[in-house]
């Protein structure tokens, strides 16, 4: 890596080094002992490849988790007109940020809070950056699941969430992981559609991991398989076969029930309706 | 389907359905085509000329499925329909549209020809190697009212002309898939390439889809390996690019020289002629930004845009490269 900070910043960066490389050799035997994150600087390529890869806008608020320098908040508000935070447990890389910020003319537009990641307040994020070790990420993946919105985005820089699939990936002189938090579809739902068929009630019921689905309907005698079920944040899409044809549904989660519009039939005039779906009330048994 | 599993020929049978059979009989597996009527044809009330031809495939189709179980000859290629709801995902998958022309390497009864026309826009082109399925497949056109935008061919499809399709679509054997390959990767880059079951092993499929079947397709990807050279005009010098690209089927490698300096190459992709890549570019070692590259390749050229920095600060370039060496 190299090295952009200050000179009294490049020991730190190489004593890092030697930790993240403990750190990968001791991931591959599945333990994660438990290292606080060093602070060691995305380079500016780095923090342009995160924010590029979660598409970030003047729309979003950006919170980079062990935000450091506050590079990352700092360039999100400069370059892509979003509003940044920055959550930071060293306090004197706290205060370096917010003079940062200040010079970069952005004061008005970043915050930095003095506190654990692991803590702190996320939910208002639509965008969460980080470039943390390996059992943090782990950490905070629960919270996260939690408490970001369905559709927020999270790109990991280095070390992703084991056993949930990046969406997107990017390898651009380091590994990127962009990851959408997927809204909750498992369970069993009161399914309707006008199919060009008539109307039909369909039993659906849905298993999740992460973002990908499989499930399918109960009939009369049987069950159909939903194809192609995937989720993307709250947008959901997956295919019936029914009376001989394709049933292209697309739609959006919210809570207890999902709605959108199912195209049936092939070609370039598919016959569009609308369905909705409601959640029946789980039960484990 | 039943019928592929026979081996003997029931010659009596033959017979008696050459009798019914205004035309010479040849042996294939009619007692499938028959059990397989419910290809969902959109059927236009048969009028005219076409009348006569209809019914007699009509009264030629009722007297197959009278006929239990008939026997069959192993064959070279065993014809087995695609379900309706596979052909209708293989054209969608393929993206197929009104400016494509679509060639259905054994089509059998006509049906992904027809639907590609009726359906989807396209035109379409059967070639088949027995006669009988081709008289078919030509009134099942007809009623489909398609006749005029789709081409049955009898013919060998290993001695087929493939240039002028955009689109191919294939459910043939391993084998037949083996021996086809090297010819479908000369075809024109960007050619689409779609089948089900069975794929072409050591090249993968550039999407793949499950709806019922495995549904694949393959985007012809144009020749991209070889040495080139590329003159870029950003500022506020312009720089010499030289790279050099390995190629397996769609997947590249690349690496690259920036002004004579190792650069590496990142994220590399090639579909159809499609190329994209990104390069670091260190030339100004205050100012590091990448370098996203994407072109066409149009033989010994590749052209396109190469944009530096995101954001704010993002701004793209043409570029321009030429193949120095294979």
């Amino acid at each position: 890596m190299r090295s952009q900070a200050v000179p009294s910043r490049i020991v730190a960066a190489c004593a890092a080094g030697a930790l993240f490389a403990w750190a990968g050799a001791a991931a591959t035997e599945n333990e994660f002992p438990d290292i606080p994150t060093p602070f060691l600087a995305s380079t500016p390529l780095a923090v342009d490849e995160m924010l590029r890869l979660a598409g970030v806008g003047p729309r979003d608020v950006v919170f980079d988790l062990g935000s450091g320098d506050g590079r990352v908040a700092i360039a999100a508000a400069r370059d892509y007109g979003a509003r940044g935070v920055g959550i930071e447990i060293d306090g004197k890389l706290v205060e370096e940020s917010r003079e940062h910020a200040r010079r970069a003319g952005v004061a008005d537009r970043v915050e930095f809070r003095h506190g654990d990641a692991l803590e702190a307040d996320v939910g208002a994020a639509t965008v969460v950056t980080m470039y943390l070790l390996a059992p943090l990420v782990e950490k905070l993946k629960p919270k996260l699941l939690a408490e970001l919105k369905p559709g927020a985005r999270i790109v990991a820089h280095d070390y992703g969430f084991r056993g949930w699939k990046p969406d997107r990936q990017a390898m651009i002189s380091k590994n990127f992981y962009l990851y959408v938090v997927p809204a909750q579809a498992a369970g069993k739902w009161q399914l309707r559609a006008a199919l060009p068929g008539g109307e039909r009630d369909y039993e659906l019921e849905f298993d999740q991991h992460y973002q990908e689905l499989r499930g399918g309907v109960r009939v009369p005698g049987g069950f159909l398989p939903a194809y192609e079920a995937r989720l993307s944040g709250e947008r959901i899409t997956f295919v019936l076969v029914d009376d001989g044809m394709s049933h292209r549904f697309e739609g959006r989660v919210r809570g207890k029930a999902m709605e959108g519009v199912v195209c049936s039939g092939p070609g370039r005039a598919p016959a569009v309706n609308a369905w909705r779906a409601t959640r029946v009330a789980l039960d484990k048994s | 389907m039943t019928g592929i599993q026979h081996k003997k020929r029931d010659t009596r049978g033959r017979f008696l359905l050459g009798v019914l059979a205004p035309w010479r009989f040849n042996s294939r597996s009619w007692f499938s085509l028959a059990s397989s009527a419910s290809f969902p044809l959109e059927a236009a009330p048969l009028t005219g000329s076409s009348a006569v031809r209809g019914w007699v495939v009509g009264f030629w189709l009722a007297a197959l499925a009278a006929a239990p179980a008939l026997a069959q000859p192993a064959l070279e290629i065993p014809y087995v329909p695609t379900p309706q709801i596979v052909v209708d995902e293989m054209l969608r998958l393929a993206s197929v549209g009104p400016r494509d022309v679509v060639m259905d390497l054994g089509s059998g009864d006509g049906r992904i020809v027809i639907t590609a026309a009726q359906k989807f826009g396209a035109r379409g082109i059967g070639v088949e190697l027995d006669d009988q399925l081709l008289i078919v497949s030509e009134e099942y056109a007809r009623r489909a009212g398609v006749r005029d935008r789709v081409t049955f061919l009898e013919q060998d499809l290993f001695k087929a002309d493939l240039s002028q399709a955009t689109v191919i679509t294939l459910y043939l054997l391993p084998s037949v898939m083996r021996k086809l390959k090297p010819r479908l990767l000369e075809l024109k880059p960007g050619t689409r390439i779609v089948a089900h079951d069975f794929d072409f092993e050591d090249w993968k499929p550039d999407h793949k889809t499950t709806i019922r079947k495995n549904v694949m397709l393959w985007i012809v990807p144009a020749k991209a390996a070889g040495r080139w050279q590329a003159r870029l005009p950003i500022p506020p010098i312009e720089r010499q690019l030289e790279i050099a690209f390995t190629q397996r089927y769609q997947e590249i490698t690349a690496s690259a020289r920036l002004n004579g300096v190792q650069a590496q190459v990142w994220d590399a992709a090639l579909s159809g002629d499609r190329l994209r890549f990104v390069i670091v570019d260190s030339t100004d070692p205050d100012n590091e930004a990448n370098l996203y590259f994407e072109g066409r390749v149009i033989g010994n050229t590749i052209e396109g845009e190469v944009a530096r920095g995101v954001g704010a600060a993002r701004a793209t370039y043409r570029w321009r490269a030429i193949r120095t060496s294979p």
